[in-house]
């Protein structure tokens, strides 16, 4: 993450600027009165940390390696998947010369939902007809289209799956199916098959905070649909930097950096 | 690349820069064209083949221009060592030692530009942000005035500010890092990689980017390129990971076919 004042900050009251202005336009002049932290929601473009607002799992982790602290409800074939995933995180973890997380040993893309939980920050940008989520992590995105469009299967299983979404008021819903069953769905191992079928609610709950509701929905490896919940604070002076999963080259600094609270 | 009805990006933002314009007087509206707002690149674009095809009957570009570019002793020395599978001296699929194919490790900037598929422009008024379909690799050029950061140890993507010069973004791109090719058919470059980019949309559905290329330990003078891309309204991107390219053939058999849209 870079920090630099005027980026964000900018971009964020050009933003405001330009949707105030426009929509005074149609209105009578007198409402402009706007406090410092009035919003569009509908607009969710800026920087974003997760924020850690929830209980410290085990072992003194800083980070959060899972949607939830509840163990989700696995099946009988989900949990033979689980206890085959060797993460180096977690309640179960294993040493880092025998972990088999997929990530690590070729640096293969994270995949969705699991790249919201390495510790780097998001960027949401707008452009028309779709909203896209950039991660800092690996340079993956995550492509919710708003325009209408239906699912296109014909892509093929993907990594971050084929997203589509709209609003519901203040929410943005956003559906994503179409996964392929290379990734885990979390760090610490659990699983997923090609059904899954993901539901996120995004809102902006005030200037500075964010909130996404994931409903997981995959009938292979879950007797039902579980759900979590990932806070977000604005990062107003910070913007992406380059973070390719190449350039980290031991596990061990992954492992020291990420046990050390965040700046 | 994914079709799909989205021309909304110009419109959207003209609609903003038109609330703008109600406060100048009314009289200039030109209707006809499209006309974008000063410094408006947004869209998905395609890199168009308006040069002369290169050797072999190839349909895609590997390089950044067809004259070989002046190289020193060392960069011909690592072009040398460098086996690619395209180009005019290509090796068998079995014995390259392109960086990318074996391991999918980035492809880098500029090369990314080079594989053939588009790219998404988007921005905002303190960044110019380029998406790339092809392994889902960014190009994001600070315009907010900032400096280099160069804190952040060499990079794939190297560290890009960029300013308007009229309706030319200038943008200076350092700190990279050794581990990948200018281009895919082996072009060499070092650490003291510095590009200078000049992006323009002469009109609504093309844009242009003249590169220059200065590298003085691998090239013994600077050196410059020119790419013309096409707007594609209807397009947007897909995801496509090198890791989902199986064979080496395939990707051979795709590129020397013509896109299809």
């Amino acid at each position: 993450m870079r920090n630099s004042f005027v980026g964000v900050v900018v971009a964020l009251s050009a933003a405001l600027i330009c949707a105030a202005t426009a929509s005074a336009q149609t209105q009578t002049p007198s409402e402009s009165s706007k406090s410092p932290a009035s919003f569009d929601p509908h607009d969710l473009s800026g920087v974003w940390m997760q924020d850690r607002p929830r209980m410290i799992t085990v072992l003194q982790r800083y980070w959060i390696y899972e949607l939830t602290q509840e163990e989700p409800p696995m099946t009988a074939w989900g949990e033979a998947q689980y206890k085959a995933h060797k993460s180096s995180y977690g309640t179960h973890s294993y040493p880092l010369a025998e972990t088999n997380d997929p990530v690590y040993g070729s640096c293969s893309p994270p995949g969705f939902p699991r790249a919201f939980f390495h510790a780097f920050p998001l960027q949401i940008v707008n452009a028309p007809g779709e909203v896209i989520m950039l991660f800092e992590w690996d340079s993956v995105r995550h492509q919710i289209f708003t325009d209408g469009r239906p699912h296109d299967t014909s892509l093929g299983p993907l990594w971050m799956g084929d997203s589509v979404g709209h609003w519901d008021g203040d929410t943005l819903v956003a559906d994503t199916v179409n996964f392929n069953d290379k990734t885990w769905l979390d760090r610490i191992g659990h699983p997923h098959s090609e059904a899954l079928h993901v539901i996120e609610h995004i809102r902006r709950t005030d200037h500075d905070h964010l909130q996404d509701d994931i409903t997981i929905d995959d009938p292979k490896a879950y007797t039902r649909p579980w759900t979590g919940r990932i806070v977000f604070a604005l990062k107003p002076k910070w913007t992406l930097a380059e973070e390719f999963c190449e350039d980290i080259h031991s596990f061990e600094n992954i492992e020291n950096q990420e046990t050390a609270p965040a700046k | 690349m994914r079709n799909h009805s989205a021309l909304a990006a110009a419109i959207a933002l003209s609609f903003c820069m038109a609330v703008f314009a109600q406060t100048k007087p009314q009289a200039e509206a030109p209707k006809s064209a499209i006309v974008d707002a000063p410094h408006d690149l947004s869209g998905v674009w395609m890199l168009d083949h308006t040069r002369p095809l290169t050797v072999v009957e190839r349909f895609w570009m590997y390089e950044l221009t067809a004259e070989e570019p002046p190289m020193t002793p060392w960069g011909r020395a690592q072009y040398d060592a460098s086996k690619s599978s395209f180009g005019t001296r290509s090796y068998p699929l079995a014995e390259t030692n392109d960086p990318i194919y074996h391991v999918c490790t980035p492809p880098g900037y500029p090369r990314v530009i080079l594989h053939p598929f588009p790219l998404q422009i988007i921005q905002s008024s303190a960044e110019v942000i380029m998406l790339f379909e092809y392994d889902s690799v960014r190009h994001q050029i600070f315009t907010d005035g900032r400096a280099h950061d160069t804190a952040l140890g060499p990079l794939w993507m190297g560290d890009s500010v960029g300013h308007w010069e009229g309706d030319t973004l200038v943008a200076d791109t350092v700190n990279f890092n050794t581990k990948t090719w200018l281009d895919r058919v082996g072009h060499p470059h070092s650490d003291a990689l510095h590009l200078v980019e000049r992006i323009r949309r002469p009109n609504h559905f093309h844009l242009t980017d003249d590169i220059t290329v200065e590298d003085p330990k691998a090239y013994t003078r600077p050196w410059t390129a020119h790419l013309d891309f096409l707007l594609h309204p209807k397009w947007t991107l897909a995801e496509l990971f090198c890791e989902d390219q199986d064979t080496f053939e395939d990707i051979e058999n795709n590129e020397i076919k013509p896109a299809a849209k």
